[in-house]
């Protein structure tokens, strides 16, 4: 592991963890998908990120997306397609990997929901450093995108976190 | 007259005691030893101190994917 967290961030953190839940429970209704989206200030136990207003069915396809901002500039583009099965999940994946071009990239297997993936490299212009991790959870489709200083990429480590903590939201909201 | 050699002697007790703080980090990190003088070196983290907000020797201090925390070098 290369990072310590240090600092008293951590009381905070739960309080807008805790805030963020309350409001999802309140908010949640069958098609209220952007109870799914995982909240990286809860995964990284900070205060770096800021949420955009989520967008509900991204594309017309039922689902969430929202991006996360950090405080330098960095961010983190999260969607979650909730699809009539498994088949059309594998689908939503490989639609947007066909969507989301990655310069010199290199793809790992990482143990994240089903065939979880994380695809790394930089952005077409080079001037970022760009991982995409896709999973899919039984009819849930998962694609989260880091953008970041190229000297700064995502380590392997914290994509798998990300990913395990939206997959364990996934399976809690929906009932898997 | 008096008054002025008071503020000289001051002037020179201050002066004296920082220039032995600075001695004493110096020595603090390069130490000679033993009868060849081999030194012992102390880690130091990438910023060649003994490290900021207690990050320690091979980390630094900074805003990144984990927000504000010890990062390594």
């Amino acid at each position: 592991m290369n990072f310590r967290h240090i600092g008293g961030v951590t009381a905070a953190a739960l309080m807008t963890a805790g805030m963020a839940l309350g409001t999802g429970v309140a908010a949640a209704d069958p098609g209220d998908y952007t109870v799914l989206l995982i909240d990286p200030n809860v995964v990284t136990d900070s205060l770096a990120y800021t949420a955009a207003p989520p967008v509900l069915n991204p594309d017309g396809q039922p689902g969430a997306m929202t991006v996360y901002t950090h405080r330098d500039g960095r961010t983190i583009t999260d969607t979650v397609w909730v699809l009539a099965d498994p088949g059309a999940a594998a689908g939503a994946i490989s639609a947007a990997q066909a969507a989301t071009p990655v310069a010199n990239s290199k793809t790992v297997s990482v143990p994240v929901g089903q065939n979880g993936q994380l695809v790394t490299g930089k952005t077409p212009d080079g001037t970022k450093s760009l991982s995409v991790l896709y999973f899919t959870e039984g009819n849930a489709a998962s694609a989260m995108e880091f953008t970041g200083p190229v000297a700064d990429p995502l380590p392997v480590n914290l994509a798998t976190d990300f990913g395990q903590q939206q997959d364990a939201l996934i399976k809690s909201r929906l009932g898997m | 007259m008096r008054k002025f050699a008071m503020g000289i002697a001051s002037a020179a007790m201050i002066a004296g005691s920082l220039s032995g703080a600075v001695n004493a980090n110096a020595a603090s990190t390069t130490t000679p030893i033993g009868p060849g003088h081999s030194p012992v070196i102390s880690a130091l983290d990438c910023q060649g101190s003994t490290g900021d907000r207690g990050c320690g020797a091979g980390f630094f201090w900074r805003d990144g994917w984990h927000g504000w925390g010890c990062y390594a070098c």
